[in-house]
């Protein structure tokens, strides 16, 4: 059947276009005599039947599940180690100021189920009804407002897509490599496509005051989670969102409605908004002070740490999926994911040394500002080659990553956000993947 | 294009940025956004996607949506204003009048706080401490970085020697406090408690002495209270020049520890200094993973609908076995709380109690599977 319908395809395209047709002819061509050669390689000869072809599979032959059933869908049971980890590290005891981190080593493109986006909350995830939903708009705004969900959604929709990471993404290894897994390591953040209003749209209406500096973005939750906002970002790319990639956002992103500030610190997209007050002078919440400072060298901690900065990861191969199975000259993708808080990704280098040589990477898909951006390096493997994969990611406002000795002479080791030096793969002679870095040990000298 | 962005250093149209400001504002002077400093990076050294041409970077809008008066939504009542603007800043906006000694700070703290932050603040539980000792001491850790010497002290990062501002403290008790049932604190209770912040953490206020048991907090006093390391933080985010001074910080790459570079003169070959090497996991790394990791497409095995050890594990154990509470199958510790009857326990277990115990632990499972679990804690089994 297929076969009979793409030759009516050829067919009708010839019409059109006798030109492809002979190339296509020159692809077959080659197609066949490149299957010869291959057949004749010990790794494509087959000594008996796959089964897997050769007899009936269970569900080929018995009724499927009724369309009544999973009114809404659930991924295939087949995928259940597709889940959030957590681990006690990085938890209060009773997992509530705690994190879920996403399985970026099964991630796909550049967006994340919904499911599977990270969690993080101060207070436990709350569940929020959305008929006593109220947002309240306040302070130093010439007339202040309360929403309910409905009249918010009544103000023009955007959509963008964007990343959110926790600034402590990484966090755990300023003095060295904790984590053998691309999950811990670099899962503190995840992507969606978002839907919401610009507050810029609200505050049309609204009128802001001229001293007004600061936003207060307050949650409902029982960690009431605030943080103060620069009115710089409420007025140029700040969103009130409640869609996550075509439906509601979930518990943990929020239900019904949070802040999003695209590129920022996740903690700054405050989840199950509540209240927006405008001031002349900042708040000093706890989340701003307490925690989400990073700490220097010289005993000074930098508050108000906005963007996260460009960064990159090599996703395959990842500790979690190594190269095992890999036969001597296997061609195959590397595939990485390169981000940036503070524009576009413009390119991507991939080292084999650890950083010593770098070869410029493809960038792949939709490259979009303050978004996870796709690489691709075609790379043809070598049985018993050690190989020291690592990325380095540049944006368009003109960083490039750091190497982890020049972050470190600037920030030290104490400072538990915004790390975003390169990081490296070491994959082994028998192509097992091990989380490394490369770095000056016993300290570094100043001015690197 | 470029003059706007020169001159705004917001991506909002020239007309909607003079519309959002036509009320009240007689003169760009008197915004914060207009910058002194000509710039297309953002406050956070980010790059600006203006709107322009019905364009936003790669994405098209509707710039007609965003001109244009909606009017949704209603003014708050002044009732409603009131129950919610509860915030508390450093200048005493938003605090209320109240007082409250550190001795009942001190009792409150044993009844509705030790069980998280331990023993005088010392932490435990994966909660944070509040208090190492005399913050004074303390703040002069601030400079103790590990990046030469791994096996030095650290910094101590607590409420005394680290936060800049005591409202903080009495803010966040109040709206997050005690965390199993928040905002169940009188202002006089978050009051003691904060006294009893101060004096654990051997705050001194001019002219007063913190460390008497029958020191009272007041409001008046919380204002004089002057936290160790005020100062320890840039950029200044205070004053009417504050946004300035941190787009200025910023602008600033080796201010954080970022790097620019134009893309064609990166470093391709031979960028490593000699001494680097390779830095591998030491001690195995952490891979307590909870689930474990595995990668198979395979099917799942079949679990009981109820996992008690589970439960127990995620919602019980901090407290009950971290001797705060008697521990799953600690005979001796149950016997006199079963002595008043198996119903009295799991009634206090589903409802919780006022010393601590949350209802269900903090879990959402039903009453039935939560008396299940406690089976478990009872029998350890």
């Amino acid at each position: 059947m297929d076969n009979k319908l793409s030759q009516k395809d050829l067919i009708s395209k010839s019409v059109d276009n006798e030109n492809e047709i002979s190339s296509r002819r020159d692809f077959f061509k080659r197609t066949a005599a490149l299957s010869v050669t291959a057949l004749a390689g010990t790794s494509l000869m087959a000594s008996e039947d796959d089964k897997a072809i050769t007899h009936h599979v269970p569900w080929g032959q018995v009724w499927g599940d009724p369309v009544t059933k999973n009114l809404y869908g659930m991924p295939s049971a087949y995928e259940h180690n597709n889940t959030r980890r957590n681990t006690k590290l990085l938890a209060s005891g009773n997992y509530r100021a705690s994190i879920a981190v996403t399985p970026i080593h099964e991630s796909e493109g550049i967006i994340t189920p919904n499911g599977l986006f990270f969690s993080r909350s101060h207070g436990g995830v709350a569940h929020v009804d959305p008929s006593q939903f109220r947002l309240m708009i306040h302070g130093l705004v010439e007339k202040e407002i309360v929403l309910t969900l409905d009249q918010l959604k009544r103000y023009p929709r955007v959509t963008r897509t964007h990343f959110i990471e926790c600034p402590a993404n990484g966090g755990q290894e300023w003095r060295g490599p904790q984590f053998n897994s691309l999950q811990f390591a670099k899962g503190f953040m995840s992507s969606a496509s978002w839907t919401g209003v610009y507050i810029k749209t609200i505050l049309e209406d609204l009128g802001i005051k001229p001293e007004a500096q600061w936003m207060l973005a307050e949650g409902s939750d029982n960690s009431e989670m605030g943080r103060t906002i620069p009115i710089d970002k409420v007025l140029d790319d700040a969103m009130i969102v409640w869609g996550q990639n075509g439906e509601a956002l979930r518990p943990e992103q929020g239900y019904p409605v949070r802040l999003l500030l695209p590129g920022w610190e996740g903690n700054l997209c405050v989840k199950w908004l509540k209240r927006l007050e405008f001031a002349a002078e900042p708040w000093y919440c706890k989340e701003e002070t307490s925690k989400y400072t990073a700490l220097k060298p010289g005993g000074k901690a930098v508050q108000h740490f906005y963007a996260n900065e460009v960064n990159s990861t090599v996703v395959s191969p990842s500790p979690e999926k190594p190269w095992t199975d890999l036969e001597d000259g296997t061609v195959i993708e590397i595939e990485g994911l390169a981000w940036s808080g503070m524009g576009t990704i413009t390119g991507v280098d991939l080292s084999f040394d650890g950083g010593r040589n770098y070869k410029k990477a493809s960038l792949k898909g939709l490259v979009l500002p303050k978004s996870w951006t796709r690489w691709s390096y075609m790379h043809t493997y070598r049985k018993g080659e050690q190989l020291l994969l690592t990325s380095r990611a540049m944006d368009d406002a003109g960083y490039i990553q750091p190497t982890i000795d020049q972050e470190v002479a600037v920030m030290g080791v104490e400072s538990v956000y915004h790390r975003n030096a390169v990081e490296t793969w070491e994959v082994t002679k028998t192509g097992e993947v091990n989380h490394v870095q490369m770095r000056t040990p016993g300290g570094i000298k100043k001015n690197v | 294009m470029f003059k706007l962005n020169n001159k705004l250093i917001i991506s909002a149209s020239v007309a909607a940025f003079a519309a959002l400001f036509a009320v009240g504002c007689n003169g760009t002077d008197a915004t914060p956004n207009s910058a002194s400093s000509v710039s297309t990076a953002d406050i956070a050294g980010g790059v600006i996607y203006p709107i322009s041409n019905g364009m936003t970077g790669p994405y098209a809008v509707n710039s007609e949506a965003l001109s244009m008066k909606l009017n949704h939504g209603r003014v708050p009542t002044a009732g409603e204003l009131k129950a919610w603007d509860k915030d508390v800043m450093p200048d005493g906006t938003g605090l209320p009048e109240g007082e409250g000694s550190v001795e009942d700070g001190e009792a409150l703290y044993e009844a509705k706080c030790v069980s998280c932050h331990g023993d005088f603040g010392s932490g435990g539980g994966g909660y944070p401490s509040l208090s190492k000792g005399n913050a004074y001491e303390l703040q002069e850790t601030l400079v103790n970085n590990r990046m030469n010497d791994p096996e030095a002290d650290g910094p101590v990062r607590v409420f005394g020697s680290y936060w800049p501002k005591v409202s903080t403290m009495w803010w966040y008790i109040k709206d997050g406090m005690p965390h199993p049932k928040s905002k169940t604190l009188t202002d006089d209770e978050v009051y003691a408690l904060t006294a009893y912040m101060l004096n654990i953490n051997e705050i001194e206020i001019e002219g007063e002495d913190v460390s008497d048991d029958e020191f009272v907090l007041t409001r008046e006093l919380m204002l004089k209270v002057k936290m160790p390391n005020e100062n320890g933080f840039e950029p200044n985010i205070d004053g009417p020049n504050a946004l300035n001074d941190v787009r200025a910080y910023y602008a600033n790459p080796t201010n954080f520890g970022a790097i620019k570079v134009k893309p064609e003169e990166r470093c391709m070959t031979n960028c490593q200094e000699e001494s680097i090497v390779i830095t591998r996991i030491q001690n195995g790394g952490i891979s307590d993973f909870n689930p474990p990791m595995a990668t198979a497409k395979d099917l799942p095995k079949t679990e009981s609908a109820l996992d008690v050890k589970q439960v127990y594990a995620d919602n019980c154990a901090m407290c009950h076995e971290s001797g705060v509470a008697p521990a799953a199958g600690d005979k001796e510790g149950w016997t006199s709380l079963v002595a008043k009857g198996m119903d009295k326990v799991y009634a206090n277990g589903i409802n919780g109690t006022d010393t601590g115990m949350p209802p269900k632990g903090g879990s959402s499972i039903s009453d039935a599977e939560f008396k299940l679990v406690v089976d478990f804690v009872i029998n350890g089994k």
